[in-house]
């Protein structure tokens, strides 16, 4: 990626404004997972609301940076990096807004448990480590957006398959815990909903890691089996 | 803008005006000087010889007499002269024109050639009419004939119509050129096709403004030795029998209109200055009425080219 | 754009540029230059002003021939006969009588509509009236002008529109079946919606002919082209599908070319 800027310098600051505004929503859809498992372990009806509330705002960002991109393209007719940059913004905004979507799910599924009056949480632990695993990811795949590191975001490709394996996991545990007492199942079925958001996430997560590799190499690595990404070319 | 700002330009705006009317009238001036100053001469030259200017001036041979002294002779030699000058200048310089400009390659023998052809046009006209005393007269032994004058006025504008015919050529814009070998077309094609049709116009400009500076040129005509007072027409170009044409006339001694002219005014009798008057506005309106067809040929045939 | 493009070395080639150097007197304007050209596609030039986009194109029909000075080195090899368009033992009237140009100018003969499309048979000795209409009517049909211009055949080439007597140019370069057809950024004197008719016309025309063309218009290089190739200060940089070079050049100097990082 070239680092020098364009003759345009209103294309740069838009381009600049774009990414930024990517990195912004990403670091509020971060806190807002982190949010939505706290709420799971707490209990805490106004942490809740504010789940609520800020996924309002995650949306509203969805739509502004895409407008923003509609804009490139109508103004500037970007082409290679910046096309690349702007075709695959508008595709990480979108697997953000479903990440917000899905921490939401997590709050609500809490409210519903406490709301039960269940104040034991079956497997909480093991929830609360993949959500974890999941903000880490989140957190690593907007760094390789912000460094354009493909490399990076090979690995968080590959990463997914461990929160895959936890919620594989989870759901063994909850299906014996539910066979032992049947009086605990609709929690636990709201826990296999969590779970399931978690999981997920992490597939947004890696869709995102996919869009990064697509802005450095220009490949599209989406449905595809094989491992291996060209090496980096010195492309930087 | 603040109105103040806006006033100081506006006198600013009409400071840097004022030069304009300054110039304008200056020009003006000038312009009238010199059109006033042609005007003049022409309408004093009409009405001195205003009286003269009747049929029988045209059809009359010079006389002793001045009242029965007419322009026949003059008039014809002029037109014949003029004739030659033109089947010879014409040819020979826009054929030069055209190797100089399309042709010619870019060395330094062609550059020397360039700057002498217009180095020629300067050259003062009686130096050509010494030169063609020596090598039409004597050398060719063409005589004191149509022929000889014929052939040194065309000496004297063929640097004028090289450089109209280049200057014509030039004009074409080095796309059409392009445009034309791009179709696969020769040189020779190229400049049957479109160099000579697209350049007629400012050639034919060229040649007639040269020839309306050779119909007043008096001192070579001289020196090759035309006679000043001729009672008799050249031999007819078309005759009665086969072949039809003669070109005896070519051989033939003759005067023309300046030189008329200029005989008369030397007569002591003032009823000649009248004559010559008139003569000389007749000579005056043939010039005009060559530039004028000069500017007619080239609106006509430039009306299709725009560019 | 979605089916999967051929691997560039399977492609018929019409022509190929072989360590083609180019010398404008002693300046070395194009240098080493190897390109294919590909037989039946659009082939766009890009790069910045004196890059030597054009330089290259007028090395195709020798244009370069009629100025003194001008000197090539290496070969363009025209297929299938894979003669040498450079050789010095081959006349420059004999390429341009297979290759044909379009200009940057519209540039129309101060002559009849008629007439200007019947020059290059004319050049080529083909007077015959029947055949002559023939070859027009056909030619302006290729350039889509015919409709325009059907009833006024014989009237001056410069009462059309610039978008006209642009396509009339084309018209005049087709009438002649030139194996190329050589564009010299041919809308750069057009308004937007003459320069895309001329586009969607070369859209057509490549189902017939070869097409070279030189565009400053990057955008227009990417709407009209097959491949694209990037030269800058007399080199090729880089040579491509079209999509591969807007979307993911592997070259950096191309990459700040396209993307407006120039400078």
């Amino acid at each position: 990626m070239p680092h020098s800027e364009h003759l345009s310098k209103q294309f740069d600051s838009d381009l600049e404004d774009i990414r930024s505004r990517v990195l912004q929503m990403g670091g509020l859809v971060e806190s807002q997972i982190r949010s939505a498992i706290e709420c799971l372990s707490s209990g805490d009806y106004d942490l809740m609301a504010q789940v609520t509330d800020g996924d309002r705002q995650v949306n509203s960002y969805e739509v502004e940076i895409d407008d923003a991109c509609a804009h490139v393209i109508a103004r500037r007719q970007p082409a290679a990096s910046d096309l690349r940059l702007i075709m695959a913004v508008s595709k990480i905004v979108t697997d953000l807004e479903r990440t917000g979507d899905e921490a939401e799910k997590i709050a609500r599924m809490a409210r519903q448990i406490y709301d039960r009056g269940r104040l034991q949480i079956p497997r909480s632990a093991d929830v609360r480590h993949a959500g974890e695993l999941a903000v880490a990811m989140l957190r690593r795949v907007l760094d390789a957006m912000a460094r354009l590191d493909a490399q990076e975001a090979e690995r968080i490709i590959a990463a997914d398959a461990t929160i895959d394996g936890e919620f594989r996991g989870i759901v063994r545990q909850l299906v014996t815990y539910m066979m032992e007492d049947p009086r605990t199942i609709s929690t636990a079925l709201d826990i296999v909903w969590v779970a399931k958001a978690i999981e997920r996430i992490g597939d947004h997560i890696k869709n995102v890691a996919e869009q990064v590799i697509y802005i450095v190499h220009g490949t599209d690595v989406r449905h595809t089996t094989r491992e291996i990404v060209p090496e980096s070319d010195g492309g930087n | 803008m603040m109105p103040q700002e806006v006033s100081e330009i506006r006198m600013l705006i009409a400071r840097h005006k004022r030069w304009d009317v300054v110039f304008g009238i200056l020009g003006l001036v000038c312009l009238a000087l010199g059109l006033m100053t042609f005007v003049t001469l022409f309408v004093d030259m009409l009405l001195d010889g205003y009286n003269r200017l009747t049929p029988e001036f045209f059809t009359s041979f010079p006389s002793r007499r001045s009242g029965q002294a007419g322009i026949l002779s003059a008039w014809i030699g002029t037109t014949l002269v003029m004739l030659v000058t033109a089947v010879v200048a014409v040819p020979l310089g826009v054929a030069a024109g055209i190797y100089l400009e399309e042709y010619a390659p870019s060395n330094w023998v062609t550059h020397i050639i360039e700057i002498n052809i217009s180095n020629l046009a300067g050259v003062p006209s009686i130096v050509y009419g010494l030169l063609a005393l020596g090598l039409f007269v004597y050398e060719f032994g063409l005589g004191q004939s149509i022929a000889t004058a014929g052939l040194t006025l065309a000496l004297l504008i063929l640097p004028v119509v090289i450089v109209a015919t280049r200057e014509a050529i030039r004009a074409i814009p080095g796309a059409i050129r392009e445009a034309a070998y791009a179709l696969g077309a020769t040189k020779w094609q190229v400049v049957q096709g479109h160099i000579l049709p697209y350049s007629t116009g400012g050639i034919l400009t060229g040649v007639i403004i040269g020839m309306a500076r050779a119909i007043g040129e008096t001192a070579p005509i001289i020196t090759v030795g035309a006679l000043t007072f001729i009672a008799f027409l050249p031999p007819s170009p078309v005759g009665s029998e086969f072949p039809f044409l003669s070109f005896e006339w070519l051989m033939s001694p003759f005067t023309v209109m300046p030189i008329q002219i200029f005989n008369w005014t030397s007569r002591p009798d003032p009823a000649f200055q009248a004559n010559a008057a008139a003569a000389g506005f007749i000579l005056v309106f043939m010039t005009l009425a060559m530039n004028g067809l000069a500017i007619w040929l080239r609106l006509r045939i430039r009306r299709n080219i725009k560019w | 754009m979605a089916e999967p493009k051929p691997a560039l070395d399977t492609l018929p080639i019409k022509a190929a540029a072989r360590r083609l150097n180019f010398y404008y007197g002693d300046f070395h304007a194009l240098k080493t230059i190897d390109m294919p050209i590909h037989d039946k596609r659009v082939t766009a030039l890009i790069g910045p002003s004196g890059c030597g986009k054009s330089t290259f194109l007028r090395c195709f029909n020798r244009m370069h021939d009629l100025y003194p000075g001008n000197r090539y080195e290496g070969e363009i090899r025209l297929l299938p006969d894979n003669v040498n368009l450079l050789d010095k033992g081959v006349d420059p009237i004999e390429v341009r009588m297979r290759l044909s140009m379009v200009f940057q100018k519209p540039n129309p003969f101060p002559k009849t509509i008629f007439e200007n499309i019947a020059y290059g048979l004319r050049v080529r000795n083909v007077n015959k009236r029947a055949i002559l209409e023939e070859k027009v009517e056909e030619a302006l049909r290729g350039a889509a002008l015919w409709n325009e211009v059907k009833d006024r055949l014989h009237e001056q080439a410069f009462n059309l529109s610039g978008g006209q007597q642009q396509r009339l140019c084309i018209a005049r370069a087709l009438a002649t079946q030139p194996e190329i057809l050589l564009f010299d950024e041919p809308t750069s004197a057009l308004d937007p919606i003459a320069t895309a008719s001329i586009e969607e016309l070369i859209a057509e025309l490549k189902q017939k002919v070869t097409i070279l063309i030189v565009t400053h218009n990057m955008q227009q290089a990417a709407r009209v082209s097959d491949f694209t190739a990037y030269m800058y200060l007399g080199e090729m940089i880089e040579f491509g599908w079209t999509d591969d070079i807007f979307i993911k050049p592997t070259n950096p100097q191309t990459e700040a070319y396209i993307t407006g990082r120039f400078g």
